[in-house]
């Protein structure tokens, strides 16, 4: 994994990370705790930075680990789906696959990744 | 028990049914606190995990609708669980005082919301004009309907919101 310009968020109540592999093609990024009306700038700018980065490097997908992912509130969630939007915007041969890894323990996560999914089937996986 | 000065909390568990309500000060800080709480109480009293989290989805959603609009120091949940006949009925209820401008908007929120046939339908609708809004998600109501799948109704006068939310939930045979 190779460290990637994307400062991750660091609070109390919620951490991510984004790192790079070793083969550059994907960005697997990391999200733990809680996500709240306090988180909604930190995620909002960590996903412009991930978005920028992933665009800047021209990965193949973007991997998102929700398994330690306690809960996000709409306006978060509204930040992953300007994070779409932001992928949708790009010329087709630029444009990047999000691939979540969810918890089935966490039953929110199933509803809220389906909604993303829906939003945009070619873009969005879940697993 | 008491948060955030308010009046307190009272909560009773009596046979099947079991109720749970809540005044406090609102405060944006406090709404995780709450919704962890509601988790907790919830998974005690219904056998479903998956019902437990959508009820606490939609506590968190309300209750941000609820601190961010109010107008006064005071808002109120009221959270229910009610055996029926072949089904529970789990219930939110919020109420608060909002300026007149609030009110407005939050009714013509509404309003669409009920009127959509297709919670999910109307949620992609949210979901696509959410990225063109400056002001808060315009998610969260949609959001309750669409993935905690419940029915919303509401009550104003010219300064207090009263919102619902509820589900009926089957009972299944390991229940």
């Amino acid at each position: 994994m190779t460290p990637i310009d994307v400062t991750p968020i660091e609070t109390t109540e919620l951490q991510a990370t984004a790192q790079l592999d070793e083969a550059r093609t994907t960005i697997n990024v990391s999200f733990r705790g809680n996500a709240d009306a306090r988180a909604i700038a930190p995620v909002d700018a960590f996903l412009v930075s991930v978005h920028e980065a992933a665009a800047r490097l021209g990965v193949q997908e973007v991997v998102v680990d929700f398994h330690a992912f306690d809960f996000m509130n709409s306006s978060c969630f509204k930040a992953f789906v300007t994070w779409i939007g932001r992928i949708e915007e790009l010329a087709p041969p630029r444009q990047y696959k999000i691939r979540f890894l969810q918890d089935s323990g966490k039953h929110w996560q199933r509803r809220s990744l389906d909604a993303l999914r829906s939003f945009a089937a070619e873009l969005v996986s879940i697993q | 028990m008491s948060l955030g000065g308010g009046p307190g909390v009272e909560a009773r568990a009596a046979g099947t049914d079991a109720y749970f309500e809540l005044a406090f000060s609102p405060c944006l800080n406090l709404v995780s606190v709450v919704r962890r709480f509601v988790n907790e109480f919830y998974s005690q009293v219904l056998i479903d995990a998956d019902v437990t989290s959508r009820l606490a989805l939609a506590t968190h959603e309300l209750l941000e609708n609820s601190a961010k609009y109010a107008a006064d120091d005071l808002t109120s949940i009221r959270i229910s669980v009610s055996k029926e006949a072949g089904s529970t009925l789990v219930a939110i209820t919020t109420r608060n005082r909002a300026e007149t401008e609030h009110i407005a908007r939050l009714k013509a929120t509404l309003d669409e919301l009920i009127a959509a046939p297709d919670p999910q339908a109307h949620y992609l609708v949210l979901m696509r004009r959410t990225a063109k809004r400056t002001d808060g998600s315009g998610l969260g109501l949609g959001r309750v309907r669409a993935e905690s799948e419940m029915n919303i109704a509401y009550e104003v006068d010219e300064t207090s919101v009263t919102l619902r939310a509820e589900a009926r939930i089957p009972e299944t045979p390991a229940q």
